[in-house]
This record gives C-alpha cells, structure tokens and sequence, in this order.
C-alpha cells in the first residue's frame, strides 16, 4: 500500500464488487496513521539515500552531467561484474522456483503431523541466518573440515582454491541461496496453498482432476502472485549480492575477484579509489536494474492487483 | 470512480513497486556505499604527510592500532612507559582486506577518529595512507630526522615516497636462499648462487627425488619473491599518478622462462606457504629462495620440520649482475598520524621509537629481523641460542647482508600486485598449466587495475 492513496476523494457508493482503492473519511485518517510509520522509514531509509545517490550520481567536473556513468561503465569489469550475476541468477533461481514449489505441493499434501514436521526440516537452514549460516558454509567447502568431503575428493579438490574456483562460483552461490532462503519460502508459499478455498479444491476433484491437474491447472494460478512476489525478491538479493562473494574472495585470498559483483565494484570505487560518484552511478544503474525488472515481474505475476 | 482506467492501475502498480523495491534495498541490507558517504576527499591536510592544519593535542593520551602479532609490542610499551595513558586497538590483519581503508575514507569525511599510530597490516597500505586523498601518514624525515639514520637505506626503502619518509619499519624481510642442508650432504649437492644454477638443480632434484619440490607460487608474496628479485616492472612507482608497468620487458622474460622449466619439471609447487596443505609439502622443500622470516615462521613453527636441517645463506642473483639483488616479502610498517600535535604526538613519537628499536619488543618478543640497525645483533645472537638453523653463523651473516640487497625501482601501489597474482596466475598453475600461460592475463590486469587508480601507465621508466 502506498502513501498515493489518503489523497482519494471518499465515495459514499455501495460496495462494487471489486474492491476499492478510496477509503472514506476515517478510514482515510486510519489508513494515514498506519502508513505513517513506514512512510517515514520510506523517506529516511529509500527516498532520501535514493535521491542523494542520484545527485552524487549526476555531478561531473562542471555542473551535472554523465561522466560518473561513462567510468563505472567504461571499467574493465563492469561487464564481468553483470556477467557473474545473470550466471549465478541462470543457477540459482530455476532451482529456487521448482525446488521451493515442488517441496511447498509435497508439504501441503501431506496434512497432518508429517506435513508440519517436514516443514520444521525445511525451515532449519533458513533459521541460521545471515552471517552464522555463511560461515558454515566455508567449512562445507574446505576440503578436510567438510562433512561432504567425499564429494570434494570425488571431483578430486583437495584445496578450498580448488573448490572455490571463480567458474564454479555461480553454482557454490546457488547452493548457498538456496539452503539458506528456500526454508522460508516455503513457509510462505505453504500460506498461500493454505489459503486455497476448499470448495475450489473439492469441486475440481468433483471434475476429475488427478494430483497432477490440480497442482497445475488450479493451485499453481492461484498462487501465482506469491511466486511473483518470491521471483522478485529474490532477483533483487541476486542483484545486490555483496557479502558472499567479497568473503569468498578473502578466504581464497583473491582467487575470487574483490570485483565479482556490481555491489563490489561500486565498493571499490567508493572506498579503494574513493570515488564516490562513480559508485553511486553504480548504485543507480543497480536500481534502474531493479527497477525494471521488478515492474516486469509485479505486471506479469498480478503481484499487486486485485483482481481475483 | 468504481473502476480504475488501466492507465490509472499502471501507475498505482509502479508506485507499488517502486516502494517495494525501495524496500526490498533498504531491508536486504544493501551496502550501496554511495548512500552513506558523501565525496571522500582530502582531510583539507596539505599534501605530503605534512602536519594537519587542524591537528589536535589530547595532552597526551595516545591511541594506537595493531594487528595480534604486534600486540605484544604496544604491551611491551604500555610497561615501559606506564606514565603515557594508551588506548590499544586490535584491527584484523587480512592481508588484501579493504574495511581499514574504508574507515580511514569515512575518518576523513568526519574529520576525527584517527589512530594517532598503526601498524599496516599489509604494507600495500602505506600507499593508500600516503595518497592525497588520505594523505594520514605523517612525514617523519623532519621529526625523527636524527632517529631515522639509524637505519641502512635499503631497510627504510617501503617509507621513502616521494622524498620524504613517511612510516619506519619493523622488520627486515629480504628473501635470503633457504635450503635444507641435510638432504644436500645426503644427495651430495651444493647450494646455487646464481637463478641459472637454481633452475638447473632444481629440475636435477625433481628428476632424481621426485616429490621433493624448490619453491612455492601459489602465495601473494610469489611474485615479490621471483618477479621483484629479476627487475620485472611491476610496481614501478614514477609519481602519484604514473606507473611503470611493462610485463614484456626482458628482466620479465628470464624469471617467467625459468619458473615455466622448473614448472614443466614439476621443481616448483603450486601451492601458496599459507596455505593448509603447504604443511605437508614443506617438508619435502629442497631449497627456495624466501624470506629472512620463513626460518623461524615457516619452518620451525608452522611445517615443523626438525632443527638442524634448514639453513640460508646468500640470495642468489643473476648470471649478468654483479652485485646481485633480492626480492623482499612484507617487513612490516609503522605509521603516525598527520592530525595530532604537541604532547599526543611526543608520546605517539616515542612509542614508534620504542616499537621499531627497544629490545624489549625487537629483541625479546619479536620473531622478524629488526630493520632498525641497532637491535639486529642482539636479536642474531638471541636466534643463536635457539640452535635451530644447520649453519647459524652463515644464516646469520646471510639475513643482514640481503637486507641491503634488495633491488630498487618497487613501491606499494594502490594495486595490489599480490591480490593480482592470486587472482590470475595462481588458477592457472593450480590447473596443471605454466606460469606463460598466465602471463598474458597477469601484465593486462596489472594495467587495467593501475588504470582505475588513476595511474598513467607506461612503458618504459625514467
């Protein structure tokens, strides 16, 4: 819900059928004091950084202009750097959607005490969040600590370098994004089965729907908006990728460019070469990115519509 | 008004979206930095290492930062002068780690927060901190004018910028030649004195005791160790803002030509001295060009090999040179802060006496060759009694001559040639494959990351 809407003009009609977006007069005023916390969050943590990007973005030796964006662009690695996510996003989000989908269908067929215990299983990785979750996965991948060892002798790396060699890095990365997010996707897309009427379901059984139909032809529709909203979530994290490619980079003592990720290119601009506009140039061409996409995906998916 | 025109729906969509991104980048923990720091620019500092205009006097409280293994030495200090209050810092000694530049960036931008001294993790910072946009690291040629001529010129090299002398070193670390002198009486060798004869036993013993390897590439200090020692311009520093860098020249040529034989006869090893498993090939180390501090760091402590087989003696040169040049890895740096005056920066002064000269830190504690001259002897004889090394009196003479046998024409850069090598070389030979077919991707990178430095490349030096 965004902050457009407490302007409407109040509309005393009775209720269509579809919803409405004008509220009347005290709802109005409800709606304002329940927007307001976040409108605040908004303007100080989105609107203002956003902005003061763009104008570091737009400065040039005189006045404003483009050069900040001809340098960021013109590196050596900008193309690289783009190169990396759309391998690791080729990777990662296939598996992430069939995987999370597959596992949310078998979770909610399965009623009763396994069903919810299964999906305890599932949630325990997403659990270790963050940073703790990260550092587990560096023992995974060193070669003698890792429980998986035989895996890595099976490929014959004997040295986390050769575990951690920059082609295999969009798959490691796959590995790790989806272990460590799939858990809780799962919970939310399980909400939106949930969410299914019964009568839907009994009457497409009633039609003679097998297991297979009905995932397909009913359930996966209707849940449609929530895999948009998983899609879109997750290609932002993918954009804005940081903190586990500059990890692997130290603990492969380079063998993992400082650069790998836009995120980190605009990092070494901005604290190597203290190059601050071509960083925020950066930031604002990840934006403009994710911008796009996220339209892309909120008009294809109905994520925000009402329509039902 | 009961049904929206699409018109309407598309923009309420985009507005939706538009704040979902915004949060969806402000709850993913973005790090966009450019949304946190305005312009890091110069501290308004003269350039130079020259005292800060706005410098502050604390009366003489000092605040220093240190790495763990330098931990001791602010201690040491702290109980030597326990009249001078100080605040010590661990800071976290990741070689080609970037967050101590990026807070020295934001302290510029705050105008305070300076350690008043430090010690470089990695002595590819004093580029940084001596830039003009950091611009933290103090001249010292005026204020410790007396002090500095206490050590040779070779071992203050890494501090000497641009006639000026903008840190003083810890310790000496010239690469000496390591070899273990009980497999050379059992095999009936000779230690080399020149990379030609190297080269050559190198591969005989490879061939005649396979396993047993005469050098290590995969690490960050590879190529100060190979490339630094033959003249190969790397890091050649001609101004702020001009770099020699030419991978073609000869003096690369005959150092890539000899590593890719020895590499062919697998003399040479592809794994990194800090690496795991480098504690099951050590062991099987023959002989190497290394650094003075691989004797008591690698050998003894780390790989364990038993006492009275590594020995050093002289580096080895090439063929043509007479007197030859080494390489050097790390030897660490000391720094003082451009932003302070009166008391805070006497006691900051005294501190960086204490930790570059004082017995107390250089002889007892330390396990590096003091670079500052007074010391060195009393550490040598120290060492002396530890009765590790096969031939003490040679190793000894070895580590203080090399100290002033390091070749000339190399600086810190901003790029991080190390990080470079890592990056680019050591994949390839980690694959089976020679260091030429590397060499190409190494010289490119060397200049597209000089370049978004802001360095002119070029060519040829002078």
């Amino acid at each position: 819900m965004t902050a457009t809407m407490i302007g409407e003009p109040a509309i005393a009609r009775p209720a269509p059928r579809r919803r409405r977006f004008g509220l009347p007069g005290t709802e109005s005023r409800g709606a304002a004091i329940l927007v307001m916390p976040f409108v605040l969050l908004l303007i100080v943590a989105g609107i203002i950084p956003t902005g003061y990007a763009l104008i570091q973005s737009l400065q040039a030796a005189q006045g404003f202009g483009f050069d900040n964006f001809a340098r960021i662009v013109g590196d050596f690695r900008f193309v690289d750097t783009f190169l990396h996510i759309f391998l690791t996003l080729l990777v990662w989000l296939p598996i992430m959607m069939v995987g999370v989908v597959g596992l949310s269908l078998l979770v909610y067929s399965s009623p009763g005490r396994f069903g919810s215990t299964m999906r305890f299983f599932y949630y325990i990785p997403g659990a270790l969040a963050g940073v703790a979750n990260f550092m587990l996965w560096l023992f995974i991948l060193n070669p003698g600590q890792s429980p998986i060892d035989f895996l890595w002798n099976g490929f014959g790396f004997t040295t986390l370098n050769q575990v951690a060699q920059p082609g295999q890095l969009p798959i490691i990365l796959a590995a790790m994004l989806f272990f460590q997010g799939a858990g809780t996707w799962l919970v939310i897309v399980n909400g939106g089965l949930n969410g299914i009427p019964d009568e839907v379901l009994e009457a497409a059984v009633v039609d003679g729907a097998g297991p297979v139909a009905m995932a397909w032809t009913i359930m996966l529709p209707i849940i449609r908006p929530w895999l948009g909203y998983m899609l879109l979530l997750n290609v932002a994290y993918g954009f804005q990728l940081f903190i586990e490619p500059l990890v692997m980079s130290q603990v492969t003592h380079g063998q993992i460019s400082p650069q790998w990720s836009p995120n980190q290119l605009s990092y070494t601009y901005a604290y190597q070469i203290l190059d601050t506009g071509a960083a925020a140039a950066m930031s604002v061409i990840l934006l403009l990115i994710s911008l796009g996409l996220g339209l892309w995906i909120v008009l294809r998916s109905g994520l925000f519509s009402d329509e039902r | 008004m009961s049904s929206l025109s699409r018109h309407q729906v598309l923009a309420r969509l985009l507005a939706g979206s538009v704040a979902a991104m915004l949060l969806v980048s402000a709850c993913s923990g973005s790090t966009t930095p450019a949304t946190k720091a305005p312009g890091a620019s110069a501290s308004g500092a003269p350039a130079g290492g020259q005292e800060d205009p706005k410098a502050t006097d604390s009366g003489g409280k000092i605040m220093v930062w240190v790495d763990a293994p330098r931990q001791p030495a602010a201690e040491a200090f702290q109980k030597a002068y326990p009249d001078i209050p100080i605040e010590i810092n661990a800071i976290a000694g990741n070689v080609g780690s970037t967050d101590l530049q990026q807070k020295f960036a934001l302290f510029n931008q705050a105008g305070s927060g300076w350690p008043d001294a430090i010690f470089f993790p990695s002595n590819d910072d004093i580029a940084w901190a001596t830039s003009a946009k950091i611009n933290y690291a103090r001249d010292l040629s005026g204020i410790l004018k007396d002090y500095l001529s206490g050590y040779t010129a070779a071992n203050n090299a890494p501090c000497n910028i641009d006639n000026t002398v903008r840190c003083a070193r810890n310790d000496s670390a010239p690469d000496v030649f390591w070899y273990n002198a009980k497999l050379f009486k059992d095999w009936g060798y000779t230690p080399p004195t020149t990379w030609e004869d190297y080269q050559t036993l190198g591969i005989k013993i490879a061939t005649e005791h396979p396993g047993y390897v005469s050098g290590f590439l995969g690490d960050a200090y590879a190529p100060d160790r190979y490339l630094w020692a033959s003249g190969c311009p790397t890091n050649d520093r001609l101004s702020e803002t001009k770099a020699h860098i030419n991978t073609s020249d000869p003096l690369c040529k005959r150092v890539v030509d000899l590593i890719d034989k020895m590499v062919a006869a697998k003399a040479l090893s592809p794994v990194g001295i800090f690496d795991p498993n480098a504690a099951q090939v050590g062991p099987k180390l023959a002989m190497s060009p290394g650094a003075v501090w691989w004797g008591n760091y690698l050998f003894r402590d780390t790989w364990k090999i038993p006492a009275g087989q590594m020995t050093a003696t002289a580096p080895i040169h090439w063929s043509s040179e007479n007197p030859g040049f080494t390489g050097d890895e790390g030897g660490g740096l000391w720094g003082v802060s451009s932003h302070i005056k009166g008391k805070q920066l006497d006691n900051t002064l005294t501190f960086i006496k204490f930790v570059t000269s004082d017995p107390r830190w250089q002889v007892e504690l330390s396990t590096g060759l003091p670079a500052y001259t007074a010391p060195q002897q009393a550490w040598l004889d120290k060492g002396a009694k530890d009765g590790y090394f096969n031939d003490y009196p040679t190793t000894a003479a070895a580590m203080v001559a090399a100290g002033n046998a390091v070749r000339g024409n190399h600086y810190y850069m901003l790029y991080n040639t190390g990080g470079i090598w890592s990056k680019t070389v050591t994949p390839v030979l980690t694959s089976g494959k020679d260091l030429s077919a590397a060499w190409d991707a190494f010289g490119t990178q060397l200049v597209n990351e000089a370049k978004t430095f802001g360095y002119e490349v070029v060519a040829t030096g002078n």
